[in-house]
């Protein structure tokens, strides 16, 4: 089980709620009696009974809940559009997969809170007017998938799910789906593929999921984390969320951390400068800092001078990296940046689906690009061959892991441009990665 | 008997007669299930508005409007895939340009379909695709012949002693193999990639074998030469071809294939031009060969009119006012250039080409034996000058060429001069020819040339040093140094044809037109004297102009057309061949010098059919068998993603560049081919992992033989664990082949067969027509009419019953107006096509002219009722089915 860091006292708890993350109190997250007496359940029983769907989509949309997924896309809006496409059957898809290996953040939610994540899933459902959930878990994470399943026959057997729930009428069939498959299982359009039993390749939007989704219905595919917070807002209400955190996107996030002597998740209120996240990783986590990669494989590699960035989708987005899978990574001055965007790159075109010609054949071309400058045989247009190449991927690309994918390069470019240089023109690695360098030295060019 | 449950349909399924009213009710009442018309939109599109119909994609609007936008990996049958990022387009406001095959179009949308971005898009996205395309298209050889020939295709065949399919092909550019099986440089043997093994293949020498079968299973047995393609239908319209040398000749074969009238007006008693005139004897014999092909134009219809010049006999304004819709110049290079020294206007200088004239004919030149002969040039001329003066008895002959050997246009024939025994001094250029007081020669003073710099041709150009002036003493001296074209006919009578600055005869270099409408130029009076595969090539590229010329289509259109057609020198890629077995050249024997000196008959000795078969073999076949069909290589050309020129200097010195090269070039895949299926052929390194295949088969088919495998740059659309199609639900469809935009996956090429139909086992299923991925099987006419109830069958049988007992006419008509409609919208329509599936009876009719309107006493009328009684009823007869299947 992965760590989960503990955070000041201040901050608030919506999804790791202190009560199940306190290891100290043996408390079982799986005890759906002591989950009651936390208030769960409160919010699914409201939009049943008190604000039916648009209600509780009004309640969400006040509260500026943000979609965790990565791109930070309005959750209220995604549910209208879903619930406004004429249908006879509509799904909710709960994204539990967790692409990122360096990443646990959506595992741990499900080994600690199941109950949140499986109730909002079905307030979803209720408000979009879909019948069924289904529950999407890397079907490595045995743990996730034990509690999720534990948690849902409890729930069917309270009848907080299934046939008429809370007494309702309303029927929302649950079904938790282990799926296995590559990085690319993270983005909505493949994990719909995968789920529909086809191969994981993503298709164009527009159409959007929410208007042909899973079989060709409307459908709402949502991060656990985002599920998770509903029957938090929908219990304590909207205003109380949108206090939290930054204006644009309130409410707190969960974010692997990894950092010289130190890892774990943590929940975190939006908006958090990167700096104080790092800083719960341990005590010489923000030592000799240097680069901070911010959104998993294909996030952007930050500088140092950049720490005080807040942890929200805007600004992350505006300092050229993203909240993606939610990880972020503190390199120290042993790192090379150079030697890292190549590392990532080569991971994205590994793990590219092979659809479209810009992903499959463009970033295994830029992950070459990136082994010649680390071994130091770059040619002397490789760096005008670099920008142009990522400006086309980006320009024709079909879904966000090919326009993210050149993300750790562009923006190691546009950060630690000297230190590529050096790799470049001089051959050498500031950092002392490189090691091929030293042989290579001088047959440059 | 009674029904054990009521029949809801009894009463209307029932064959009475039906009620006029209920029938008119029928067809007037719009079913509720008929779609409504869809609401049309309008976009604007390169500035132009359009119109389509809501829920249609942008790519599916502009194609219906004439826009192209390119693509690789839509399949019109189904819905728009994404993979190829081909058919971006920019769409007013959206920050990220759509692909326009999945975007449906909204009212009013603004878009751009080839913007700088747009383009820049799609020329990355090739460059990316070539980089790990790791095949070829043209082979080397092929690309270097001046016509293009296949040549693979006809070495495939020679090697399964297949001679007649193997002329065949080679006359799809060439007509003559035989005769160019004697004469031609064969530039393409230079650039055979089978010498990077051990020698290049003997390729004029194997289509010279081939030819040389079919003309002699021609004169022997009286077998017509195979017809490289299918000769049209009579069009009608009439054409001129002046001059009978190669380039006229060959314009008039493809003439005459293409369907029009074609005459050949010949200056000579006899046809041949060059062929004849110039060529000697020993290397091409004039009846056994020359004519002898020559009659593979006249087979076809073509005429020759000998003894007939122009200018002289008649001018272009005759021909014209003949009825000539079309004249082509292909008069050739008769004038030969001037030394331009002091005494060259002495009796005993001769020109080259009127003494080979001479001597071609078979009539020693007058004085020739034992005189000493200077030959000044060192082109084919020159050679056939020297060589035919050492058959002719003189006693001394010497070659003299300003350049060195190597430089010699016709040096791979040299060899051969000096063994018969002429004499050869290079670098060296006259001065003035020496004549004593009676104006005889005596003798021709020479001056030694240096290399000086490289000219245009890459040649080093001579530079006389001065000092170094020496005598040859001689008798006569033969001028071959080049020829220019006549063009004194231009004048009074044939007006209009306009000359061009080097004195060749002005005509566009792809449409041919001259100044003069409706008159063309082609071959050597356009060019200036080149090879004979030279004129060849102008003179079938030349045909097709005034084929469109003729079928009144914009030559314009055509020009661009052409010019994308034409072979473009590209995509090689040279992989060293470690692996082959090497097995050297087999070469020509030629009869020993001695014998041959004074022999006028052929001196080379042909192949064997066991030899001709083994050289053949030894073919590497590096082509691609969907060239020409290739949407990669077409966009390749559009967008300039592909290398433009074989020549070696232009690529940094490495030699030939191979289609993996640009600015992405990496690591790329190099997979194995498979051809053990028996119809498909499998070519996994031609694979762009568009993914066509995988849907159609899957979508279309149901047999879901291919699908994306692996992942990441190594992702390739294949088989199930790249097995053989053997080991898949492959039903031979052939739709994959038929989708695949590249080479891929390709119909496998096989020996043709034909197949057998037992008519009388036929149950007319029709699911050979519906399979048939090639159109091959077409429904006849009654067969149209037995299924194509596609609503509610009760409908359908009142409707057609209700259209009264002219059904069948009614329907033939329809067809025979629908080929109107196509003749008038210019459509080609071959009336073969249509008219034998009719009943014998019916073309009948129709070929006189009868409507079958007002009859109705003919004798399909109450037989025919297939669809009432489904399928082909007994009512109809035997006799009225036979011979109109849907074969």
């Amino acid at each position: 089980m992965t760590t989960i860091l503990r955070t000041p006292k201040d901050w608030p708890a919506i999804l790791l709620p202190t009560a199940v993350t306190a290891a100290a109190t043996g408390a079982d997250p799986l005890d759906i009696d002591a989950a009651r007496a936390r208030g769960a359940f409160v919010g699914l029983r409201r939009t049943l009974h008190d604000l039916g769907a648009t209600g509780t989509i009004a309640t969400i949309a006040a509260s500026g809940l943000r979609g965790r997924g990565g791109a930070g896309y309005p959750t209220a809006e995604k549910w209208r559009a879903a619930a406004g496409t004429p249908a006879t059957h509509r799904y909710v898809v709960a994204n539990g997969y967790g692409a990122d290996p360096s990443s646990a953040t959506d595992r741990t939610l499900l080994e600690s809170n199941p109950y949140a994540v499986l109730e909002g899933a079905v307030i979803a459902a209720a408000a979009i007017g879909a019948t069924e959930v289904i529950v999407a878990v890397r079907s490595d994470a045995t743990d996730a998938i034990h509690a999720v399943e534990t948690a849902l026959d409890r729930m069917i057997a309270a009848k907080l799910a299934g046939d008429d729930v809370l007494g309702s009428g309303r029927v929302v069939e649950v079904t938790i789906r282990p799926v296995q498959g590559a990085y690319m299982l993270g983005e909505e359009t493949v994990l719909l593929k995968a789920i529909e039993g086809k191969r994981g390749q993503p298709e164009q939007r527009p159409p959007h999921p929410t208007e042909r989704g899973l079989f060709g219905k409307p459908t709402v595919v949502q991060n656990v984390q985002t599920l998770a917070a509903i029957p938090w807002i929908l219990a304590n209400g909207a205003e109380a969320f949108a206090a939290i955190g930054s204006k644009t996107s309130p409410g707190t996030i969960l974010v692997s951390v990894r950092a010289p002597g130190g890892a774990g998740v943590a929940e975190v209120p939006t908006g958090t400068s990167l700096r104080d996240i790092v800083a719960l990783a341990g005590r010489n986590a923000t030592k000799d800092l240097k680069a901070l990669l911010v959104g998993g494989p294909s996030g952007g590699i930050l500088p140092a001078e950049l720490a005080d960035t807040a942890y929200e989708f805007d600004s992350l987005r505006s300092a050229g990296a993203h909240v993606g899978s939610g990880s972020i990574v503190a390199a120290d001055k042993r790192a090379c940046v150079v030697d890292l965007a190549r590392l990532l790159t080569r991971f994205c075109a590994d793990e590219a689906c092979g659809k479209t010609i810009p992903c499959r054949i463009g970033l295994r071309r830029v992950s070459e690009i990136a082994d010649r400058v680390a071994t130091g045989l770059p040619r002397p247009t490789d760096v005008q061959l670099l920008a142009d190449l990522s400006t086309d991927i980006v320009g024709s690309a079909l879904c966000d892991h090919e326009r993210l994918a050149t993300l750790p390069f562009v923006s190691g470019m546009r950060y630690f441009r000297s230190e590529l240089d050096e790799h470049i023109l001089r051959s050498s690695c500031p950092a002392g990665v490189c090691r091929p360098i030293a042989v290579a030295a001088g047959a440059a060019h | 008997m009674t029904d054990l449950l009521p029949r809801p349909y009894a009463e209307t399924n029932s064959l009475q007669p039906l009620d006029d009213s209920l029938a008119e009710r029928l067809l007037t009442t719009q079913s509720p299930q008929r779609p409504q018309a869809t609401p049309r939109i309008r976009i604007e599109v390169d500035g132009r508005v359009v119109e389509g119909f809501e829920g249609q994609t942008i790519l599916e609007v502009c194609r219906d409007n004439g826009i192209e936008i390119p693509t690789l990996c839509y399949e019109p049958k189904l819905p728009g895939f994404g993979a190829c990022r081909m058919c971006v387009v920019d769409v007013e406001g959206e920050e990220h340009p759509p692909i326009s095959c999945s975007r449906t179009c909204e009212p009013e949308m603004v878009v751009k379909t080839q913007t700088e971005e747009i383009r820049r898009l799609r020329r990355t996205n090739l460059e990316l695709i070539f980089s790990d395309h790791n095949a070829y298209c043209l082979p080397p050889c092929q690309n270097k012949c001046p016509s293009h020939i296949d040549i693979p295709g006809f070495l495939k065949a020679n090697a399964e002693a297949n001679f007649t399919e193997s002329t065949r092909i080679f006359k799809r550019t060439i007509p003559f193999p035989s005769v160019l099986g004697r004469v031609c440089p064969a530039p393409c043997e230079e650039h055979c990639r089978r010498d990077e093994v051990d020698e290049a293949i003997a390729i004029r020498d194997s289509h010279r074998y081939a030819g040389d079968q079919v003309i002699k299973s021609m004169l022997d047995d009286g077998i017509d030469p195979p017809v490289p393609f299918e000769i049209q239908p009579r069009s009608g319209r009439r054409a001129a071809v002046i001059g009978s040398g190669p380039a006229g000749m060959a314009a008039a074969y493809y003439l005459l294939i293409a369907g029009h009238d074609v005459t050949v007006f010949e200056r000579d008693p006899a046809p041949g031009g060059m062929l004849r005139y110039g060529i000697p004897q020993y290397r091409l014999p004039k009846v056994e060969v020359l004519e002898a092909e020559y009659e593979s134009v006249t087979r076809l219809g073509g005429k020759i009119v000998c003894n007939a010049e122009l200018g002289k006999t008649f001018g272009l304004d005759d021909l014209q006012n003949q009825g000539f819709d079309a004249v082509v110049v292909a008069i050739g290079c008769y004038e030969t250039n001037k030394l331009g020294v002091p005494g060259e206007d002495a009796d005993e200088v001769l020109d080259g080409l009127e003494y080979l004239r001479t001597a071609t004919l078979g009539l020693p030149y007058p004085g020739h034996a034992g005189k000493r002969v200077v030959v000044v040039g060192g082109g084919f001329t020159s050679m056939d000058c020297s060589r035919t003066s050492i058959r002719q008895g003189a006693a001394e002959v010497t070659l003299v060429y300003r350049r060195d050997m190597k430089d010699m246009p016709a040096a791979n024939e040299v060899h051969e001069a000096i063994e018969e025994g002429v004499q050869t001094i290079f670098q060296a250029g006259p001065t003035r020819v020496i004549t004593d007081a009676k104006g005889n020669v005596t003798g021709i003073e020479f001056i030694r040339n240096r290399p000086g710099a490289p000219d245009a041709s890459g040649r080093r150009r001579p530079e006389p040093s001065p000092g170094t002036e020496f005598t040859i003493p001689c008798d006569r001296v033969l001028l071959a140094i080049g020829q220019g074209p006549e063009l004194t006919w231009i004048g009074p009578g044939s007006e209009g044809p306009q000359s061009t600055k080097q004195r060749r005869l002005k005509a566009d270099a792809v449409t041919f037109l001259t100044d003069r409408p409706g008159v063309f130029g082609t071959g050597d009076v356009r060019v200036g004297a080149a090879t004979v595969v030279q004129a060849v090539a102008e003179g079938r590229r030349a045909a097709y102009a005034v084929d469109a010329f003729l079928k009144g289509l914009d030559l314009a259109a055509i020009k661009t057309r052409q010019q994308l057609a034409e072979p473009q020198p590209e995509f090689l890629s040279i992989v060293p061949f470690t692996s082959e077995q090497k097995e050297p050249r087999y070469r020509l024997k030629a009869m020993e010098a001695a014998v041959r000196n004074d022999s006028y008959i052929e001196y080379e000795i042909p192949y064997t059919r066991e030899e001709v078969v083994a050289e053949s073999t030894r073919c590497l076949q590096c082509t691609c068998e969907a060239i020409g069909f290739c949407d990669l290589r077409r966009l390749g050309i559009e967008y300039g993603t592909t290398l433009q020129t074989l020549e070696p200097q232009n690529h940094q010195g490495a030699g030939f560049r191979s289609v993996t090269e640009n600015r992405f070039t990496g690591v790329n895949h190099d997979y194995i081919r498979d051809d053990s299926h028996a119809f498909i052929l499998r070519e996994p390194s031609r694979c762009i992992d568009c993914g066509r295949c995988a849907q159609v088969c899957a979508e279309v088919v149901g047999a879901a033989c291919y699908d994306f495998m692996r992942i990441g740059f190594d992702t390739l659309v294949t088989t199930p664990l790249d097995m053989s199609l053997n080991d898949t639900p492959c039903v031979s469809c052939g739709r994959c082949a038929e989708t695949c935009p590249t080479g891929a996956l390709m119909p496998k090429p096989r020996v043709l067969q034909k197949y057998e139909v037992d008519e009388s086992r036929c149950i007319l299923c029709g699911i050979c027509v519906d399979a048939c991925p090639y159109d091959a099987l077409r429904d006849g006419g009654d067969f149209e009419l037995s299924h194509t109830s596609r609503v509610d069958p009760m409908i359908d049988l009142i409707a057609l019953a209700a259209v009264d007992q002219e059904t069948e006419m009614t329907y033939i008509r329809r067809e025979r107006d629908w080929t109107e409609r196509a003749a008038a919208d210019g459509r080609p329509v071959a009336p073969t096509r249509l008219l034998p599936m009719l009943p014998a009876a019916v073309a009948a009719q129709i070929a006189k002219g009868d409507n079958g309107g007002a009859g109705n006493g003919h004798s399909h009328g109450n037989g025919h009722a297939p669809a009432l009684t489904a399928g082909h009823g007994p009512g109809g007869g035997a006799g009225d089915h036979a011979g109109h299947g849907h074969g």
